[in-house]
């Protein structure tokens, strides 16, 4: 059923789209008319320039996401393990979860340059602070009879955390994830759109300032559709790795 | 150890030692510094106080300000209108949540161009392209918040005969407000990264326009209190946000409490 509904929707948005632009209110404004968008996004399709933009701006993004994952989780997992650490860096990550990394562009396009770098700095700055708490908080919630059991036992830290901790602290993990996929790519379109790094951001400056407006409007659709289609494949993965937790 | 964490006093000065040697160390490492990108605390300090204290707050803050919470209002009173209607209808939402869908896995900094086409490069284009990104967390979560009312609650609303208008205030609003306010939450970190987005690439007045301005320029200790204001702004506003959303929500931190 909800596929032939989101078709319907998509269709009767295109003709609003084409009306608004053709006969009122948008008539010879600079909107560009969803036929001139959508035959410039057929065109952009089969340009390999195109594709080597999508491919610059994920590899920030993923780059980024990697590099943040291999140093949130191991330092989440750290500070998870005592209350003193947690309590001692709840302020520190707090006030640089919260800080948008747009924040510090004027700065890193000074030290980076307009490059690729910069973009997946970016990426890290924007997504290792809420990952690391996220761990910490999913470590500290483990099962506190399943620790003492293991104690008994007499299973030795390393164990625990690989076989208890870890595992309880995946399903918050997995939340923060599936948070920081989407908030990468959306990093890696802004390094580009306002500090210049190469891929779809840029080229979207680019084609703003330059007045191909419809070429404006077809790459919005692309970061669209390239958006949707990254978050389906994240739940994706994510139902398929984490089987033993629901949601 | 443990025990002693339990106290909120102590509590805090553990929590605030890392910030402060954080600072010290910046302060001390820089003290010193002829990288001409790392300037010295004491002097990007200096600057901040010249600049923000108060010479150029009316010209670049205010405004700022300004089209934020314009923008934030808008954003999050349509939010919560149309969550609510599509909330509570399903043969409605069907047709509009794949469009929505689409629409918010824009980045919404990546909208700011379709604003400046359609808006040019003045106030009114930024007010506009905050509105409607904060429009879509609201909208998400308020939609969410509806269509998670708990139907025995409905059902006594019935069984006690309230009107549409009543079960619309005293039960369905109530109930969905914690999702609700945790919209609002999301929607006013993006309408601040879309207001500094649309300054930067509006051009002329604004924080965000400032620094980068300055950063463009090589006015190295401009761009810094630029970036220094804007992450003290943008922390402000989540602490507000906070305090805000635990006084509204009072009852509902309380009930979370005890079932814990």
């Amino acid at each position: 059923m909800r596929a032939p509904a989101g078709l319907i929707s998509a269709v009767v948005a295109i003709v609003i789209w084409q009306a608004a632009t053709t006969i009122w209110p948008l008539a010879n404004s600079s909107v560009p008319t969803a036929t001139a968008t959508l035959a410039r996004l057929w065109e952009m399709l089969f340009m390999s320039e195109t594709w080597a933009s999508i491919w610059l701006t994920v590899q920030m993004a993923l780059l980024g996401f990697l590099i943040a994952l291999a140093i949130a989780i191991p330092f989440g997992v750290l500070i998870g393990l005592s209350r003193f650490a947690l309590i001692s860096t709840k302020f520190t990550f707090d006030f640089f979860k919260v800080i948008p990394p747009i924040v510090i562009i004027p700065i890193t396009i000074l030290v980076f340059g307009p490059t690729q770098q910069m973009g997946v700095f970016l990426v890290v700055f924007a997504l290792v602070f809420a990952l690391a708490i996220q761990t910490a908080y999913g470590v500290r919630d483990t099962d506190p009879v399943l620790i003492e059991t293991m104690k008994c036992y007499g299973l030795g830290r390393t164990r625990q955390v690989l076989y208890a901790r870890l595992p309880a602290a995946a399903p918050f993990i997995a939340v923060g994830i599936r948070i920081s996929v989407s908030a990468a790519m959306i990093v890696a379109v802004v390094a580009g759109l306002v500090g210049g790094a190469p891929g779809l951001g840029r080229d979207l400056l680019l084609s703003q300032t330059s007045g191909e407006n419809a070429q404006t409007f077809a790459i919005v659709l692309i970061l669209g559709i390239l958006g949707l289609a990254i978050s389906r494949l994240v739940v994706l993965i994510q139902r398929r790795v984490i089987f033993w937790s629901p949601s | 150890m443990t025990s002693l964490l339990n106290s909120r006093i102590i509590r805090f000065l553990v929590g605030i030692w890392l910030p402060l040697l954080l600072i010290w160390w910046w302060w001390t490492a820089s003290a010193d510094s002829v990288d001409p990108f790392f300037p010295p605390l004491s002097a990007i300090w200096e600057q901040f106080k010249f600049n923000w204290i108060w010479q150029l707050f009316p010209v670049h803050v205010v405004p700022s300000l300004r089209n934020l919470f314009v923008g934030y209002s808008i954003g999050i009173i349509a939010g919560v209108v149309f969550g609510a209607l599509l909330g509570s209808s399903r043969r409605v939402s069907r047709y509009f949540e794949p469009l929505i869908d689409f629409f918010r896995s824009i980045p919404p900094v990546a909208t700011v161009p379709v604003f400046i086409l359609l808006f040019g490069l003045d106030a009114n284009m930024r007010i506009a392209a905050v509105a409607v990104a904060a429009t879509f967390p609201t909208l998400l979560s308020t939609m969410q918040g509806f269509r998670g009312t708990d139907s025995t609650l409905l059902d006594t609303g019935n069984v006690f005969r309230l009107t549409k208008f009543q079960m619309m205030w005293k039960l369905r609003i109530p109930s969905a407000s914690p999702l609700i306010w945790s919209g609002f939450q999301v929607s006013l970190q993006i309408a601040f990264v879309v207001t500094i987005a649309s300054e930067i690439l509006g051009s002329g007045f604004g924080i965000g326009a400032f620094t980068v301005m300055s950063s463009d320029s090589f006015m190295i200790l401009d761009a810094w209190t630029g970036v220094l204001l804007m992450g003290l702004i943008g922390f402000a506003l989540n602490v507000i946000f906070d305090i805000i959303e635990k006084r509204s929500l009072h009852w509902y931190f309380g009930q979370k409490k005890l079932t814990r």
